[in-house]
């Protein structure tokens, strides 16, 4: 009665763990969309003072990461977890690898954007980088939607994404191609934008990650290098349809 | 009652009677015990079978009217059944009560999210699901801050004052504002409230747009008369009868430029309503540039004293702190008589960090005090008017305070004086040894 009732004990202590560190990683989450809505905003605005702070609050990005890490080691040496366990921090290990990247890309428009918001503005061409910037928010927050909810469908659909962004990143760089030939004074700038659509492209790279380990947390299949489709197939031939909710855990 | 008593009379006096009779028919047949055995034998097979109907009752038909008993039997199943009666009675009440309570609570215009003592999701109405973009039941049990992942929304459960709401922007794409608030309640648990303020988030801003704007552009049509009425004035050719309306005309060009100043400041306070952060200030030295400026007026209180009672620096944005500490004691030379005095005191104690000014001017009555932040207005028209002031110093002073996390105290008596008092909140204290070692 004893043993039993102290093996619940530290179970119960072990789910708790688990729980904060997924919870800090959401908090880690938010922050990051916040620092990558106010960098797009700090570039379609011109606000270079708000991209100045938003370069300077990346310092917390990388705390954040870095405290998420240690704990995971924490529970990884003292707790040897198992199966479903493991797959989880192993889940987050990348999965906040993931997000500090998105920080230091938000870091990265969030400079960019001070240094031109001195410069005139084209209004037409900060548009499609607005919507880009949309489409690749709205990726991360998915991503983390179907992360807080171990949502594998959600996580596909946010990883279906990224060939929308890919295609966005693709018009953008023609169009800047075009008006640097059409009017070489504009060189400086467009190769500026060009670093910042570089950046949402490769936030989108990291939001599908982030989807992809929602995908082997929960089921424990690497769908790494893997095309969505063949990914959606085995998972509907594997599994009852509609089965979402992780089964061990 | 009266009947149960009168049965159990009834049951014992047959029980009673059966055991003689089999006595006696044993007896007549020369064996009393077998003849008590055979009777006893029968009254157990009726008891069993009684038994075992009642049992097959509750088990299968207990929804229905109960079979007939005789005897003690059915007076103790009228009493069962009448309990059950009862029981599901109050059951289909309380159900009935709980879906009306339910339905109502779904059809509120605002979201309702019931939290658990964890903050886990336990319950939401169809507003909050569609204005944070839950998902049915299969969201029950999740974290609430783990879908509202808002710094800000971590920062105010955090703190747990959840006496205000806050406002939250959940998609930064669209012009959608929630405005959010906890109310704990029983044991641990919390009730979210969710409300769309889209709209008044909108004329609020149009309306904070339109001041800054209006100011802006009457900056510059104010310059124009201003530099005209400068030159004016010194020009010898003026009549001199015109000299005292130029005059004046100059003053209020320069108390407009004030007001319109004031006017801009605020609203670029306003504009950002996040906790500046902003680097480390003497406050010290500061209050000794205010001394000084304060005593260069052509007008001034005799005495102008400052008290430091500790060596511990201010975490803010300096342009603001100057701005608000600028403001109270201007506002302290401007109604102190030339025979007054000015007191600014500086501590520190374990509530945080406190700066007062007080004067020995003429005073606010008591029912003023709590509107003086209130942009422009005025404690007495004339007197105000007659100073100079834009209207606009002490709101100026309570949102830089409110950046801060500080507040203000005002306390007053008429004919001896008032004493503004700054109160900043421990975390914006820094030890200036510290300070000093972290920057060497």
């Amino acid at each position: 009665m004893d043993t039993a009732d102290l093996s619940h004990h530290i179970s119960r202590r072990f789910n708790e763990d688990l729980e904060r560190v997924r919870s800090k990683v959401l908090a880690m989450g938010g922050f990051v969309e916040q620092q990558l809505q106010r960098a797009i905003t700090a570039l379609v605005e011109g606000d270079s003072s708000l991209g100045e702070s938003v370069a300077m609050d990346d310092y917390k990005v990388n705390d954040m990461e870095v405290s998420i890490d240690e704990e995971c080691s924490r529970i990884l040496a003292t707790r040897a977890p198992a199966a479903g366990d493991l797959r989880v921090i192993v889940a987050i290990i990348k999965t906040i690898t993931d997000l500090e990247r998105i920080g230091d890309e938000g870091e990265k428009i969030g400079y960019i954007a001070s240094r031109l918001a001195t410069q005139e503005r084209p209004a037409d061409k900060y548009r499609e980088i607005k919507h880009l910037g949309r489409v690749v928010s709205e990726m991360v927050h998915d991503a983390l939607d179907a992360f807080a909810r171990m949502d594998v469908e959600a996580a596909l659909k946010a990883a279906r994404q990224d060939r929308l962004v890919d295609e966005e990143y693709e018009a953008i760089q023609r169009q800047c191609i075009t008006f640097m030939m059409e009017d070489p004074r504009t060189i400086r700038r467009a190769l500026d934008l060009l670093w910042v659509v570089r950046a949402l492209e490769r936030i989108g790279d990291h939001a599908k990650n982030i989807s992809e380990y929602v995908i082997y947390m929960v089921h424990g299949k690497d769908i790494r290098h893997t095309s969505l489709d063949d990914v959606e197939r085995a998972l509907h031939d594997g599994h009852p349809a509609g089965h979402s909710r992780p089964a061990s855990r | 009652m009266q009947g149960a008593r009168q049965a159990w009379w009834f049951a014992a006096g047959r029980l009673l009677a059966t055991v003689a009779v089999g006595l006696i028919c044993g007896w007549a047949f020369g064996n009393a015990w077998a003849g008590l055995a055979a009777v006893l034998a029968g009254q157990l097979a009726w008891q069993f079978a009684n038994l075992f109907r009642l049992d097959w009752w509750v088990r299968h038909r207990s929804y229905a009217d109960p079979p007939e008993f005789s005897g003690i039997w059915g007076e103790v199943i009228t009493q069962v059944v009448r309990l059950h009666r009862r029981k599901r009675y109050h059951k289909r009440r309380f159900m009935n009560l709980m879906r009306q309570i339910q339905r109502s609570t779904a059809a509120l215009p605002d979201g309702v999210v019931i939290l658990n003592a964890q903050r886990e999701i336990a319950w939401f109405n169809r507003t909050a699901g569609h204005l944070l973009n839950l998902r049915g039941s299969a969201d029950y049990g999740l974290r609430i801050d783990n879908l509202l992942r808002q710094p800000q929304f971590a920062r105010y459960l955090d703190e747990a004052r959840y006496e205000n709401a806050i406002i939250l922007q959940p998609d930064a794409g669209n012009d959608c504002y929630l405005s959010l608030q906890i109310v704990p309640y029983g044991e641990g648990q919390q009730l979210l409230l969710v409300r769309d303020v889209s709209r008044q988030m909108r004329l609020e801003n149009m309306r904070k747009d339109f001041v800054a704007n209006a100011s802006h552009e009457l900056r510059s049509p104010l310059s124009v008369i201003a530099g005209y009425l400068e030159t004016l004035a010194h020009d010898p050719a003026l009549h001199e009868d015109l000299r005292p309306p130029v005059d004046e005309m100059r003053r209020q060009a320069a108390r407009m430029t004030s007001i319109i100043q004031d006017l801009l400041a605020l609203s670029k306070l306003e504009e950002s309503d996040e906790v500046a952060e902003g680097g480390y200030i003497d406050v010290p030295a500061m209050l000794a540039m205010l001394r000084k400026d304060v005593l260069a007026r052509p007008v001034h209180p005799r005495e102008v004293r400052i008290r430091i009672e500790s060596s511990e620096m201010l975490r803010g944005n300096e342009s603001e702190i100057l701005s608000a500490f600028s403001n109270l004691v201007d506002n302290a030379a401007k109604y102190t008589p030339a025979e007054g005095a000015i007191d600014l005191r500086w501590w520190v104690d374990d509530e945080g960090a406190h700066l007062s000014v007080t004067d020995t001017g003429i005073g606010i009555p008591q029912e003023h005090i709590p509107r003086l932040t209130e942009r422009f207005y005025r404690v007495d028209e004339g007197r105000s008017r007659a100073t100079g002031g834009s209207g606009l110093g002490l709101a100026i002073v309570k949102h830089v305070l409110q950046r801060h996390g500080a507040t203000l105290h005002i306390e007053s008596r008429q004919g001896v004086g008032s004493t503004f008092t700054c109160h900043f909140p421990p975390e914006r204290v820094i030890d200036a040894d510290v300070q000093s070692r972290a920057a060497g």
